[in-house]
């Protein structure tokens, strides 16, 4: 397998159409009275449709393009031919957003090529086109558009929760099968999606236990003023409440917020054992600079689920990070032999003064080899029998160790590890749980039971 | 409330409002002078911040590097001036795109040369203890620096020739090219300053603050509105904004939420600029 | 009449140009051009157009508010921001019951219209201007970011529809309509796409229309110089708002398409980068040109999409350099610059023949007629009693009280600092007294706004000429007649009359700002005696002016007397002793004296503070 994947761009379909002379009126009137169902049906599919290169949406990343000259519906034609299975990634590969995005790309090219290697998907090899959504949320929607219709087997995307919400019913409607592969802040319950990110449950009922009982029962909770902080912190709640502790502290910082000033000294108002940091963002990393040159971290702990997200432990110095509680599932220094090999492969692929491989990449890589198996198992592309496999709990022997898909909450069981950040700019794991199941997710999402519900919960 | 607390409230104050005089007042500069509107001031910040990162890193003592970074981003301020804005001189929207052009650029440059993360580095001095209140030293050095830029400022406008020459071509150019000013020159210079100020900021703010591209950004906005509060007096003007601004804020996140005092200080300044059309230190218009 | 309507048109004015028929045809055409193209791509191509289409229409709001008005507003996106959440709320609640949503877009331009007129009476009405706009409208963008995003919780809902924080609102209804007695029918795609770029189209041209007729002429007016055009008699507060409270509409609407088109809308709409990129799309495109806006668009988005692939990473570098060579190579934005491009020629013929043509005289042809072209006001009589207006601690005027003969002229003379312009800034009401009362007859005018008196009778020309610069004279004269009138073709025919009355007639068609000094001075007083005025205040009339200009002048000024009340501030003696009026000296703030050009020149206390130097020095030029 050469080093790169075999990506291409959307099948290049360039006819030209013999329209020079259209009246308006004939345009009109084929506008208003053909739905667009008739318009693009399969006749006007195989036809093609005249496209100057204008209208792709730039987004595509083209690495390289080949000419498609099957326009057959993979779903429904017979899998006995060798065309390769086309498969659609949507992420922010620039803008701000590429600090998650940039990781997650390249991790889905590493495992495309990984999974093509082992002999691809049903004996054909997978070709990905991969859109960049460029940090917008209307480039997402556009994107998603682009790839319903680009006659895809499935769909990897969506960084921040904003973005998974805004094509999420895209891909419904389309009955395109969607995979979430970031930690988020939980509750999504759908059939046509999958989630291989952690979810708050699964780190808090790991580290607020940890941390009640090694620094102490008063937690104060700093937390990004959206969706994930908010959720984020009720958890913290409840689970200091479950294991005996209590929340004295509680604020909310707006994501541009970058003086913390206030903050630091109403901590040590409240003097807490420890302090939870749900803070997400470049602004919000000045949290912890502010926080160790007031000289405050010696004396009152962090312990984090989002620190590092960001290459937080990067951007700062060894001083502001040193010493800082994380709980995820993946760590690029986790000492096992499946990792070893993972971050070989990595670092073959895109060098090894790669800055870190984050847990963003880690679930990218079990999203992707989880659906793979899936449709091997399942024997077709077809979308329910995918689902079936999947939902029947497959398991995935990745880096981290084993995961396992819990059926009815479309959310992974995984392990979850913590860590300390050390002064070099990485972790140090020192103890990981095995199995950690998705809780909340558990509790109020059974889509094997009722495959129709579809919304999001929230505690 | 008992005495440290107290002192380390005012503390606290102090910090803020130095922070937002040190970001706003080489905008004041190019704004209150010459009505240039740099959209890419956050990404000048940004500049000395990397500059003074990458000096640390080649082993540079890091007060030192951050002078440094000052005089490079004011060198820098000054090619932008004479390639870029000298075109553009009262011409308040086009300096607007331009400089946002400017901004995008810089931030893809910055992001090619370093990546989207790089290693900060660490805050030089210790922290000290009043009663249970820890504070960070630091904050007394952005203190002192806030206090020495104003000074400088106004030292630099009041008691220098270039600085008469710069308020004369403000109030008169044409009057002060026929005294011999060369206003072309003075423009070149006032727009470095300003850029060498907003260097020096983004120098001091490297050990607090995530030193990524994006940095500029978390500044623009507020700076903005600070220079704008404050009115045309160069001095004057970012001074008294960002104490009152500084103060709503300090205060109300104090006593609600950090949500709510990011709202006040920006309805603050609605309400000023409503009552004040031409910002505190502005001449009342019409009536 | 279509020679003087051919006339008050503009070169730089392209949104004026033009005809209503002329703009369906090309929004007729480019539609067309639309729907086949639309029918020629694949439909995910047709739905980012879509996209583009409501940016458009977002662009061409700031295209009326900026471009035409001045009003420099960063809180474009914010408005369309709250009408994608309108209609969010609104479909989601209703579209169930009414099978259309339809109104949900009508209530999105409402909760534009709304936002926009609050806001715009709050900064307008608070005389809140230029950059201090831009400031106001981001930061209440901000305020909303940052309310918005706080609300996640369940909590926060209307109805059905939870606002849903960060994450925005979604699975809003897409645009559906249902005629009577018919079933709902959900707009496909390219349907959807269409009724976009109608509505663009539409909204375009009516934009268009509203820059044709005097409420567009006045809107460019009071971008050029808002001063002049209150003391016309245009109340500027009511019509910025009025024009902000369309463009509201315009960007409430728009977002309920956007809100529709992605059935997503979330906070980052209020943030800076969107703010700022409307304003880009429109400083691109060009802000005077209702073009502009979709050239604007088309270009940074296009240029961002055809650039993404081959660039990459790079892609903000090719666009900043972009933005920068605009700004450069083509100021203004690309359509006008290409507007120059083609217009280049004609307009330079015409400058060779102006040069030919001299301010000669000023014809006296119908004055007395053309002074006043009816009679239905009477004669008024302007007084100020006991006036105080402090600078500080400064008094500028002190305790004046005097009245004005209603008809005939009066100077005010005094030396440097007197307190003369202070005191017809007071009777103007660009300044407002700090004690004491003017009244015009019996009216009390003291807290009145400079348009309600010049509606009354009151009109000032300035110390130094405030005329619309880069307007034709013409185009001052109308703005001036119709401020009067209300009527656009009595306001041609009597612009054209005081053209002739000027001898500016054969400059009629030049920017103002090219006419000479005295030609500039003489046009003011034209664009005070064009609002048919019954007090006319003249400040320094002669400044800067020959002999033979100031000669002229003298017999216009005694002329202007023989209708209304003239109060003229002079310092050249020359010129008072010419008019051979009833003088009042001000001094120190105070009426110092009053009498005529003899008696106050023979009084020593007068030749000691100011006649005596002054007058020999006038006399020996």
């Amino acid at each position: 397998m050469s080093a790169n994947p075999s990506v291409t761009g959307r099948r290049a379909r360039r006819h030209i159409y013999r329209l020079a002379v259209a009246v308006a009126a004939l345009a009109l009137t084929a506008a208003a009275c053909t739905s667009s169902d008739d318009a693009d049906g399969p006749a006007a599919e195989t036809a093609g449709a005249a496209d100057a290169g204008t209208s792709d949406t730039a987004a595509e990343t083209t690495e390289t393009t080949t000419v498609d000259t099957s326009d057959d519906d993979e779903e429904t034609a017979a899998p006995v031919d060798t065309e390769p299975i086309r498969v659609g990634s949507l992420l922010d590969e620039t803008g701000p957003l590429n600090i998650y995005g940039t990781p997650m790309a390249d991790a889905t090219r590493l495992a495309i090529a990984a999974i093509n290697a082992e002999g691809g998907v049903l004996g054909r090899q997978l070709e990905l086109v991969a859109l960049d959504s460029k940090s917008d949320q209307a480039e997402y929607i556009a994107g998603a558009d682009q790839l319903v219709a680009e006659d895809l087997a499935v769909v990897h995307a969506g960084i921040t929760s904003a973005s998974r919400e805004a094509i999420r019913p895209i891909f419904d409607e389309a009955e395109l099968l969607y995979f979430y592969n970031v930690l988020y802040e939980g509750g999504v319950c759908d059939r046509n999606t999958f989630v291989t990110g952690v979810v708050p449950t699964q780190q808090m009922q790991v580290l607020i236990p940890w941390a009640i009982e090694n620094l102490g029962p008063r937690l104060y909770v700093l937390a990004a003023d959206y969706n994930y902080g908010q959720i984020s912190a009720d958890w913290v709640q409840e689970y200091a409440a479950a294991h005996g502790g209590e929340v004295v502290g509680e604020d909310f910082f707006p994501l541009d917020v970058a003086e913390f000033g206030t903050t630091v000294s109403e901590v040590q108002d409240a003097s807490p054992d420890a302090v939870v940091s749900l803070l997400v963002g470049g602004a919000h990393m000045s949290f912890y600079s502010q926080y160790a040159a007031a000289g405050v971290n010696a004396d009152i702990p962090i312990v984090s689920t989002t620190f590092g997200l960001g290459s937080e432990q990067v951007a700062l110095d060894a001083a502001s990070a040193e010493g800082i509680i994380v709980a995820y599932p993946y760590f690029e220094e986790l000492d096992t032999a499946a990792n070893a090999e993972f971050v070989a492969a990595w670092h073959s692929e895109f060098g090894s003064d790669y800055p870190y491989i984050t847990d963003l990449a880690a679930y990218v890589w079990e999203g992707w080899h989880l659906w793979a198996d899936a449709v091997n198992a399942a024997g077709t592309l077809d979308r329910d029998a995918v689902i079936a496999q999947l939902e029947s709990g497959v398991s995935f022997d990745g880096p981290k160790g084993t995961v396992t898909l819990d059926g009815g909450s479309h959310h992974l069981i995984q392990p979850v590890s913590l860590a300390r950040a050390n002064t070099s700019n990485g972790f140090d794991v020192f103890e990981t749980f095995e199995n950690i199941p998705p809780t909340f997710e558990q509790d109020v999402c059974d889509l094997i039971a009722s495959p129709d519900t579809n919304e999001q919960f929230t505690p | 409330m008992s005495a440290d607390r107290l002192f380390n409230l005012g503390f606290d104050l102090a910090t803020t409002i130095s922070i937002l005089a040190l970001v706003s007042i080489g905008l004041a500069i190019t704004f209150g002078m010459r009505g240039i509107i740099n959209l890419a001031h956050g990404e000048f910040i940004m500049l000395g911040a990397f500059a003074t990162l990458t000096g640390v890193r080649q082993g540079l003592n890091i007060w030192l590097a951050m002078a440094l970074s000052a005089a490079i981003v004011g060198v820098f301020g000054i090619v932008v001036e004479r390639l870029l804005i000298r075109w553009l001189y009262a011409r308040l929207v086009d300096t607007m795109l331009a400089t946002w052009g400017l901004s995008l650029v810089m931030v893809q440059v910055v992001e090619n040369v370093y990546g989207s993360v790089t290693e900060g580095i660490a805050v030089p001095v210790g922290d000290f203890s009043v009663g249970a209140y820890s504070m960070s030293s630091y904050n007394l050095v952005l203190m002192a620096s806030a206090v020495g830029g104003v000074v400088v400022t106004y030292v630099v406008m009041r008691r220098t020739r270039y600085g008469l020459h710069a308020r004369a071509s403000v109030q008169s150019p044409t009057m002060a090219e026929s005294l011999g000013v060369n206003t072309s020159r003075i423009n070149m210079w006032t727009f470095g300053f300003g850029a060498a100020l907003a260097g020096a900021a983004g120098a001091l703010l490297a050990p607090l603050v995530g030193v990524i591209p994006t940095m500029g950004q978390t500044f623009v906005a507020r700076s903005f509105m600070t220079v704008i509060v404050g009115g045309p007096a160069f001095v004057a003007g970012p001074v008294s904004a960002s104490g009152l601004l500084g103060f709503v804020e300090n205060v109300s996140t104090n006593q609600f939420t950090p949500v709510i005092g990011q709202a006040m200080l920006l309805i603050a300044a609605i309400v000023i600029l409503r009552f004040m059309p031409q910002g505190l230190t502005g001449r009342r218009s019409l009536r | 009449m279509n020679a003087l309507t051919a006339r008050s048109r503009s070169p730089r004015a392209d949104a004026a140009s033009g005809s209503l028929r002329l703009d369906a045809v090309g929004a007729a055409a480019a539609f067309a051009l639309f729907a086949v193209l639309a029918n020629l791509v694949e439909e995910f191509t047709a739905f980012e157009w879509t996209l583009w289409a409501t940016q458009a229409i977002l662009a061409l709001s700031l295209t009326l508010v900026w471009g035409q008005g001045g009003i420099f507003s960063l809180g474009q996106a914010a408005i369309y921001g709250v009408g994608g959440y309108t209609y969010g709320f609104w479909a989601i609640n209703l579209a169930d019951n009414t099978g259309e949503t339809l109104t949900a877009v009508v209530a999105a331009a409402a909760a534009g219209t709304v936002v926009a007129a609050l806001l715009g009476y709050f900064m307008f009405y608070g005389n809140v201007t230029d950059v201090y706009v831009a400031i106001i409208t981001l930061a209440t963008s901000l305020v909303l970011f940052a309310f918005v995003n706080s609300t996640s919780g369940t909590a926060y809902r209307i109805g059905d529809a939870p606002f849903g924080g960060y994450n925005g609102m979604t699975r809003i209804p897409r645009l559906t309509v249902r005629l009577p007695g018919a079933e709902s029918h959900e707009l496909t795609r390219t349907q959807f796409f269409l009724a976009c770029i109608a509505a663009a189209l539409v909204i375009a041209v009516i934009i268009r229309v509203i820059a044709r007729r005097p409420f567009g002429r006045i809107s460019v007016a009071l971008q050029h110089n808002e001063l002049r055009t209150e003391l016309l008699g245009y109340d500027v507060r009511r019509h910025k708002l009025l024009l902000f409270t369309i463009g509201g509409a315009i960007a409430g609407f728009a977002g309920a398409l956007f809100a529709a088109w992605g059935r997503f809308i979330s906070p980052p709409v209020f943030s800076l980068a969107p703010a700022a990129l409307v304003v880009i799309w429109v400083l691109v495109g060009g802000r005077t040109s209702v073009a502009g806006a979709f050239v604007g668009v088309l270009v940074v988005k296009g240029f961002s999409s055809w650039f993404g692939g081959a660039s990459g990473d790079n892609e903000p570098i090719v666009l900043g350099l972009l933005l920068i060579v605009i700004v450069l190579a083509l100021p203004g934005g690309i359509v006008p610059s290409l507007q120059r491009a083609r217009s280049w020629l004609p307009s330079r013929r015409r400058t060779a023949s102006e040069s030919t043509s001299s301010p000669d005289e000023l014809r006296h042809i119908g004055a007395a007629a053309t002074l006043h072209d009816d009679d239905d006001q009477p004669e008024r009589r302007i007084a100020v009693q006991g006036v105080t207006k402090r600078f500080g601690g400064l008094a500028a005027v002190d305790d004046v009280t005097m009245a004005f003969q209603p008809l005939g002229v009066s100077c005010l003379i005094g030396p440097n600092g007197a307190g003369k312009s202070t005191l017809l800034a007071l009777l103007s009401g660009q300044l407002r007294t700090t004690a004491g009362s003017v009244t015009l007859d019996d009216h009390d005018l003291t807290k009145w706004h400079p348009y309600r008196r010049a509606r009354s009778g009151v009109g000032i020309k300035l110390q130094v000429a405030s005329i619309y610069k880069s307007l034709t004279a013409h185009e001052n004269l109308w703005l001036a007649c119709y401020a009067k009138s209300h009527n656009v073709e009595s306001a041609q025919v009597r612009s054209s009359e005081l053209l002739d009355w000027l001898g500016l007639s054969d400059d009629a068609e030049r920017p103002a700002g090219t006419l000479s000094h005295g030609q500039q001075q003489w046009l003011e007083i034209g664009m005070v005696v064009g609002g048919n005025p019954r007090v006319v205040l003249l400040d320094e009339p002669t400044a800067g002016m020959t002999r033979d200009e100031t000669e002229r002048t003298a017999a216009l000024v005694t002329e202007l007397g023989k209708r209304a009340s003239v109060i003229v501030v002079e310092h050249d003696m020359e010129f008072v002793r010419r008019l051979d009026v009833p003088i009042s000296v001000l001094h120190m703030g105070s009426l110092f004296a009053q009498g005529t050009f003899e008696e106050l020149s023979n009084d020593e206390r007068i030749i000691d503070i100011y006649l005596g130097g002054r007058h020999a020095d006038a006399a020996s030029e």
